[in-house]
């Protein structure tokens, strides 16, 4: 047991240079942090990341941080920042639904290529809901002339959601776990709850309500596409496992399958976007497979 | 019309604190800055956004208030060397993020001319709230969401340092839960957390020992169990000076059951002249983290009640 206070301050090390702001999408403000790399040199590259939903984005911000901080080392400017509903941005979570996060991931986009005009190559990652929310995006603006600079650049899909209902399923058990925890059982069940949300009664899941919007948008067994995906740019959709030995996840198998340039990778890491008792200050080897794939697939 | 500002914070070491400042359509000069403190490892707007609406009613009523993440959490600078999250709140309970805190305070002072503060914060932000009032007079008052009076390395060995009410609760869920094959199952396949079902179940059996009062701060390790001996000083010393707390507590949160009986009953004499200044509330029902909105809504009104019973009180006896 340690009573000494903690005296151990790592001081300031690598010159960051990061920004925090507030940028528009429609009526909505979203709060973004712009990474940049501390060369002084214009941009060329970029990435916009995009977080997972609920609690979940809580729990894997650092690895976000961390990863954001590598991608600007490595010469990309980075935009973080928190969707409608979630964070520092406006909006009560029971009204947000996939339409409105799509369309704050269009502003972040903008945003980023107002801030670094320089940028030829706009990449998108994206953990969990986040990584569907990039996948969809991609192919909706696949013809689109406004987003050309992120037609041709890499996607990166980290753990991705692509059964939005068997996820809404798992965000509902957390709701249950709750009212284990509260009342000493469960008093409604997944069917009732389902049922509540689709009345128009938001349903609470660690603190974040949701509500019919998000779950008739994003709640179908096919959040994405089954056929082949429009996306042009090379395409990593990444496993994160216990072991690098874990069997191979059918759907993001076909996911990879469904881009011209697609690959599956597998990362050893633990959930990190859970509560799990490890600190994850930083996904290690996640980081790692993804910046080596980057180096030979962004040149 | 209010206002949001993205904003960042030299700590005293050179990295800089991420944070957003809510300024107030009409800020009222008589009132203190409102810094709410972030929790564990969970970032400025706290778990649930939890500290959203708080900041909302807080802003609304003429309070300027900043949030802010510590160094090593949220989007600040830094790195935390921890592997094991236990850890890591361990040296938040001792006081890792105190010198941030009075580093915000100071930027607080010369950018925004304040001089009279009341921290807030959950747990972690609770503790963090009240050291740093040892270590600076001008704050005034504190805004406790589950206060933490323990430390969390202990967590390792859970059963051991439960409380007595905390035992008595999962006794009886242990008994329901024996009814139903699933919990056998887990049990039976090394899933069930074997140290916690013994030290409650036990209790079904033995009489439980009478436990004796809570060693004083400078006791020994031994004797003083888990309780965190930074806490009694510093709260004693905060309430000597005339500093208020409100102590909003979840009704479903081991952390109420901890400060009644690894605090309030040990030092019950010793306190006994400062309850006029401590307020102390319990959210029926609530959990941890508070996150069905109701418990959030209630955090929010007794909140607004305490800091105007407060403030109304202050102006007067400045009058």
């Amino acid at each position: 047991m340690s009573t000494a206070p903690a005296t151990k301050v790592q001081a300031r090390e690598a010159v960051l240079n990061e920004s925090p702001f507030f940028f528009k999408a429609g009526s909505r403000q979203l709060f973004g942090v712009l990474h940049l790399p501390d060369t002084g040199a214009a941009c060329t590259r970029a990435f916009v990341m995009s977080h997972p939903f609920g609690e979940e984005k809580l729990w894997s911000h650092r690895v976000f941080v961390s990863c954001a901080r590598a991608l600007a080392e490595r010469g990309y400017a980075v935009l973080r920042f928190d969707y409608s509903g979630a964070g520092d941005s406006t909006e009560d979570t029971a009204d947000t639904s996939l339409e409105m996060h799509l369309e704050d991931l269009g502003a972040a986009v903008a945003e980023l290529l107002k801030r670094c005009p320089g940028a030829t190559r706009v990449g998108l990652l994206g953990l969990r809901l986040g990584a569907a929310y990039a996948a969809l995006f991609c192919e909706r603006i696949a013809g689109d002339a406004r987003f050309a600079r992120l037609h041709g650049a890499p996607l990166i899909l980290w753990e991705c959601v692509t059964d939005g209902d068997a996820y809404i399923m798992e965000l509902l058990r957390s709701n249950m776990a709750t009212q284990m925890a509260v009342y000493g059982e469960v008093r409604d069940n997944r069917e009732v709850l389902m049922a509540r949300i689709r009345s128009g009664v938001p349903v609470n899941v660690d603190g974040y309500d949701i509500g019919k919007p998000l779950l008739e948008s994003a709640g179908r067994t096919d959040l994405l596409p089954a056929g082949p995906m429009r996306h042009a740019g090379a395409v990593l959709v990444l496993q994160i496992a216990a072991s690098a030995q874990a069997k191979v996840r059918d759907d993001l198998q076909k996911l990879a399958g469904n881009y011209t340039k697609g690959t599956l990778a597998r990362a050893a890491e633990q959930p990190f976007w859970r509560e799990i008792k490890p600190f994850y200050g930083r996904a290690n080897e996640l980081q790692r497979v993804t910046l080596e794939w980057l180096e030979q697939n962004d040149v | 019309m209010s206002e949001v500002r993205a904003i960042s914070i030299d700590n005293a070491v050179g990295l800089k604190l991420f944070g957003t400042l809510h300024v107030p359509a009409v800020r009222r000069p008589d009132l203190p800055a409102v810094v709410l403190l972030s929790p564990g490892v969970k970032m400025r707007v706290g778990p649930g956004r939890l500290y959203v609406p708080l900041t909302e009613m807080l802003v609304a009523e003429g309070y300027l208030v900043l949030r802010f993440d510590f160094f090593g959490l949220g989007d600040s600078e830094g790195d935390l060397d921890e592997t094991m999250l236990a850890d890591v709140y361990n040296n938040i309970e001792v006081g890792r993020y105190v010198d941030d805190t009075l580093c915000a305070l100071k930027w607080l002072r010369q950018h925004h001319g304040c001089s009279r503060f009341v921290l807030g914060g959950l747990c972690g932000g609770a503790i963090t709230a009240l050291l740093a009032a040892e270590r600076d007079a001008s704050i005034e008052g504190l805004l406790s969401i589950g206060m933490t009076v323990t430390l969390a390395s202990n967590a390792a060995a859970p059963g051991k340092f439960l409380t007595d009410s905390e035992l008595e609760w999962r006794r009886r869920l242990y008994l329901k839960k024996m009814l139903q094959t699933k919990y056998w199952l887990r049990f039976l396949t090394f899933r069930s957390e074997y140290g916690v079902i013994w030290h409650a179940m036990k209790r079904a059996i033995f009489k439980p020992a009478v436990k004796p009062a809570t060693a004083a701060p400078g006791a020994p390790v031994e004797q003083r169990g888990n309780a965190n001996p930074l806490f009694p000083r510093a709260f004693l010393a905060f309430l000597g000076r005339g500093g208020k707390a409100l102590m909003l507590f979840s009704e479903k949160d081991r952390l109420l059951s901890e400060y009644q009986e690894k605090f309030v009953t040990p030092y019950a004499q010793t306190i006994e002249p400062h309850l006029p200044q401590l307020h102390q509330h319990v959210v029926p029902n609530a959990n941890h983290v508070l996150s069905l909105r109701e418990w959030q809504q209630e955090l929010v009104d007794v909140s607004r009640r305490w800091l105007s019973d407060q403030y109304r009180a202050l102006t007067n006896e400045r009058a």
